[in-house]
């Protein structure tokens, strides 16, 4: 007895350590506590919020663009897309099998798809198709209980409504590079849209305006469990843009078979009523991703039919250049309105025999009638006089040489030559034989039909040039307040009305008058002017480019006009690409468009054009103008 | 059979009793905050089933005479180990593991049952130890009497549940007077059978030792559990987001939060202070208990006790350290609080038997 209670004690003596030992190890778990909780309790706080809170974009609807009428151009329409939630599906390959089997899909595609998926974590959805329709999302949507993996996301897609029209002038979107996202400071995400070319991008600002948030909290599968707050998108402008959706749908009819550009503007604005580049591509492309054969085609026609030809292809402006030089020559008092020159059909300058255009010659011209039958002996005797340094001060004047400043991005800025260019920037001397080439618009001259457009424009406006432009007005969709475009203007020659006289009564006689080069392209009830022009395809590298084919060494057709002689309202700059002559390929769409303009056009009213197709073509056009005026 | 005679002033430990419903009523409130709007719900209503069960169990331990019990330990042995045998033969898998049989709509963990009757048999061994050292006959008796259970648990697999039966052996050897020279040669035997141990476990097993290690390895494994648990526990700040106000558990970043994982949804709910009440409310009744064993009436008692508190303490410091990442999710739930009938009831019957010895603390009752 007396040995148990002995080794009691010893046992006691341990349950003491024992008991001090217990209390340690829990206060120790507290001290331990106490630094996570109370030492590191903001960190792990904010770790919390961070893991329930979750920022959520809000997508602002990209504001539509519509022409100076309201009539829409572009649009959004919704868009369907299929996303598989790894969490929801119990069999992954039977989830794929199910969905490759009820729409159809490649399974290929939607097999490495969701293996690119996997890299994200699990409550990242993958996404699985694009652009499903109407038939396809009931499909997915009819089996949604048995399929809870499967979900539908709606979003906004650009729709240009006409196709390919005024597809230069719009532009088109496409998912932001990572150049565009660096540069906008983050603004944008991989995968938003942004504008690529035209007014698209241009005003890309004013269209996207400003997305929003939500913070919502979600639970630890990524649902979305609540709303804490929300940052409302601000909805992009509506963009009305300067175009005519009526004179835009003649143009584009004109050159459905065609290849080059029309630009129609209003002198006294600047503002683009019709602007076509012809080969055209249809932007809706874009946002429904281009597969590789459609990007292929695209890149690989020969046409390039991504380039803007109205401001980035430059021309020799042919013969189109006559009346500013004209114009120039009188305003310096270098020859006077009854000046004559004797053309034989052909004039030895500098040991080198030029041609006229008309072999026969036109016998004695003066300034008026040299416009109205564009004779090249009269303005290479001009040239001569002016040399190529007046004429480049002459043609600056008039803006050739300087992009327009249209609201378009990749402008280009044309060439005029002269002595110092040919020094300092070509590295071979100015030969006076080229002056004479200069003269009808050929040698190194090069122009943009928008530069052609606009400094026709200064000249029928007492030299004041317009700045080309789309921009009509913005509108916010929300309040309906509309914010005008300031028409802005470049100083350029101011022109004496007495002296314009003379230029314009030549050109209104190259349409008006029996003998003028246009004289087949007299608009119906109203009074056009112009100035045709036909330029060469000159140089090797052209023949060698060309090859076989020979078309593509025809001439180019130009034709500049206005509308009314009196009071100019419209300037319309016809380029058809090797389209022949500018009196037969290009005039007589400027014609359609004047009367498209002022709704004169009678459908019965052919236009002179040299093939059959094409006068159907421009027929048909016409007669769609003259039926949207009757409505 | 003895109810009918109590003398006055034998009365039970109320310290015991008290820390032991309170922590039993934290798990109920808790249980329930934790499992509001999931498919778990009502949860609690079975919980508090669960503690009147093991308060009736308390009541019958405290009544009947827990020397019939020691007598009889080897049999109770016998009886609770029969099933953990079934189970690896015949038991059906519950979440990839044979810990559970069936009673209808309940399910119960013999493996539970089996500590408290391990524990006895331990006791009724170090009962006739009595020669003031430790002979190795009883040391390798007492490997065998815990090694055996810890095995059967272990294959089941849960590694978890047959950790918590090793506190028994430390109980044994320590207050058993284990000399300095036995726990050098102990600690070998354990470093090699450890390293041996590696070779045994089940990958997951070691994942979640290898997490332990690392935790920020595997995000979304098991690594994620615990980097979620610590950020509930350090959220929680000093006085925490309100009942039912944690993120954490309410959007069900936790992993079982309303079993394992309960005292991270206290941490985060009623912040330090709420942690506080619960270790404190531990630390009392630990303390008062082992107090209680120096007043048995026998050696057995006094092992009884130490060997019940022994591994009621050996959970809550595991739990605790769990949470914040201190130790490795071995899956071990919080005495009292986690949800889990088994678990619950046969953690009521332990004070029972506890309080039984205390009742019976005079030695001629």
């Amino acid at each position: 007895m007396l040995r148990i209670r002995e080794d009691r004690q010893a046992v006691a003596r341990r349950v003491e350590i024992a008991r001090v030992a217990v209390g340690a190890m829990l206060s120790l778990l507290a001290v331990a506590y106490w630094t996570i909780q109370i030492v590191r309790g903001d960190y792990y706080f904010s770790l919390s919020e961070n893991n329930r809170i979750r920022a959520v974009k809000i997508t602002a609807p990209r504001g539509y663009v519509l022409d100076r009428q309201g009539v829409p151009l572009v649009e959004n329409e919704p868009a369907y897309t299929l996303h598989l939630y790894r969490r929801e599906a119990k069999d992954l390959d039977a989830s794929v099998a199910f969905i490759v089997d009820l729409l159809g899909l490649n399974p290929e595609a939607v097999r490495s798809r969701v293996e690119r998926g996997r890299r994200d974590p699990e409550f990242v959805p993958i996404p699985i198709a694009e652009n499903l329709g109407i038939e396809e999302v009931a499909a997915v949507q009819a089996r949604a209980a048995e399929h809870p993996e499967f979900a539908i996301t709606v979003s906004q897609r650009r729709l240009y409504k006409h196709a390919g029209a005024a597809a230069h002038a719009l532009g088109y979107l496409s998912e932001a590079t990572p150049e565009q996202i660096k540069n906008s400071n983050n603004v944008y995400e991989v995968g938003d849209w942004i504008g690529q070319k035209g007014v698209e991008a241009a005003y890309e600002r004013l269209l996207a305006g400003v997305s929003g948030e939500r913070r919502v909290i979600v639970d630890s599968h990524g649902r979305e469990v609540a709303e804490e707050a929300r940052l409302e998108a601000t909805p992009g402008q509506n963009l009305f843009l300067t175009l005519d959706a009526k004179l835009q749908d003649v143009a584009e009819e004109y050159f459905k078979d065609k290849v080059g550009s029309v630009v129609a503007l209003d002198p006294r604005t600047g503002e683009i009523l019709a602007l076509v580049s012809s080969p055209s591509y249809d932007p809706n492309w874009f946002t429904r991703r281009v597969t590789a054969a459609e990007w292929n085609g695209l890149l690989e026609n020969p046409d390039r039919p991504l380039q803007n030809r109205a401001i980035q292809n430059m021309y020799s402006p042919g013969s189109v250049i006559k009346p500013f030089l004209a114009y120039g020559a009188l305003a310096r008092g270098l020859v006077d309105p009854e000046w004559r020159v004797f053309c034989p059909g052909h004039a030895t300058f500098y040991g080198r025999e030029f041609h006229c255009h008309k072999k026969g010659g036109h016998g004695s011209v003066n300034l008026r009638d040299a416009i109205k039958e564009s004779c090249d002996v009269y303005f290479y005797t001009l040239g001569q006089k002016l040399g190529v340094d007046r004429i480049h001060e002459i043609l600056t004047g008039f803006g050739f040489g300087t992009p327009t400043g249209v609201d378009l991005a990749f402008e280009k800025a044309g060439l005029v030559p002269s002595e110092e260019w040919a020094r300092t920037k070509r590295g071979a001397r100015w030969y006076p034989s080229e002056t004479i080439s200069v003269s009808i618009g050929q040698g190194p001259l090069l122009v943009t039909s928008m530069q052609i457009a606009r400094g026709l424009a200064a000249l029928l406006e007492s030299g004041r040039l317009p700045t080309p432009h789309l921009f009509y007005s913005s509108q916010d969709p929300r309040t309906g307040a509309q914010l005008r475009y300031k028409a802005e203007f470049v100083d350029g020659p101011g022109i004496p009305p007495e002296k314009l006289a003379i230029v314009k009564n030549g050109m209104w006689a190259v349409v008006n008058e029996p003998g003028g080069t246009a004289f087949g392209s007299r608009a119906q009830g109203i009074e056009m002017g112009g100035k045709t022009g036909t330029a060469q395809v000159v140089g090797h590298d052209t023949t060698i480019k060309a090859g076989a084919d020979k078309s593509k060494l025809d001439t180019h057709a130009w034709f500049a006009g206005f509308a009314p002689v009196s009071d100019p309202q419209i300037v319309i700059v016809v380029f058809v690409e090797n389209g022949g002559h500018g009196n037969l390929a290009a005039a007589p769409l400027a014609k359609a468009l004047v009367e498209a303009r002022f709704g004169t056009g009678a459908p019965a009213s052919a236009p002179t054009v040299p093939s059959v197709r094409a006068a159907a073509t421009d027929h048909e056009g016409v007669a769609r103008a003259a039926r949207r005026e009757t409505r | 059979m003895i109810a009918g005679t109590l003398p006055g002033g034998r009365r039970i430990d109320l310290v015991v009793l008290g820390c032991a419903l309170g922590l039993a009523a934290l798990g109920v409130l808790f249980v329930a905050s934790a499992t509001t709007g999931t498919r778990f719900q009502g949860l609690a209503a079975r919980q508090a089933i669960w503690i009147a069960v093991g308060l009736c169990a308390m009541v019958a331990a405290i009544l009947f005479d827990y020397r019939m019990l020691l007598k009889f330990s080897f049999a109770i042995y016998c009886a609770c180990l029969l099933p953990l045998v079934y189970l690896l033969a015949f038991g059906a898998r519950i979440q990839n593991v044979r810990s559970w049989i069936r009673f209808g709509q309940f399910q119960f963990q013999p493996a539970e049952l089996a500590k408290i009757a391990t524990a006895l048999l331990v006791a009724y061994l170090f009962e006739n130890e009595d020669d003031g050292r430790l002979r190795t006959s009883a040391i390798f008796k007492l490997g065998v009497i815990v090694g055996l259970p810890v095995l059967l648990v272990f294959l089941q697999p849960d590694m978890g549940l047959a950790l918590t039966f090793l506190p028994l052996i430390f109980v044994g050897l320590y207050f058993g007077g284990l000399p300095a020279k036995g726990w050098v040669a102990i600690f070998l035997i354990v470093a090699v059978v450890a390293g041996a141990g590696w070779f045994l476990l089940k990958d997951y097993q070691k994942a979640r030792i290898g997490t332990f290690l690392n935790p920020d390895a595997d995000v979304l494994g098991s690594g994620y559990q615990v980097r979620q648990s610590k950020i509930a526990v350090g959220s929680g700040g000093f006085s925490g987001k309100g009942f039912r106000g944690g993120t954490q558990s309410q959007l069900r970043f936790l992993p079982v939060q309303h079993t394992d994982f309960i005292l991270a949804v206290i941490a985060e709910e009623w912040g330090f202070l709420g942690v506080i009440l619960v270790l404190g409310l531990f630390a009392a009744l630990f303390l008062r208990a082992l107090k209680l064993a120096q007043t048995a009436r026998d050696r057995g008692g006094v092992f009884l006790v130490l060997g019940l508190t022994g591994m009621m303490f050996f959970s809550v410091v595991i739990n605790a350290s769990m949470m914040i990442g201190l130790a490795p999710t071995t899956g071990i739930p919080l005495p009292f609080v986690s949800y889990g009938g088994s678990s619950v009831a046969t953690t009521f019957l332990a004070i029972g038997l506890i309080l039984g010895v205390q009742y019976r603390r005079f030695a001629n009752a």
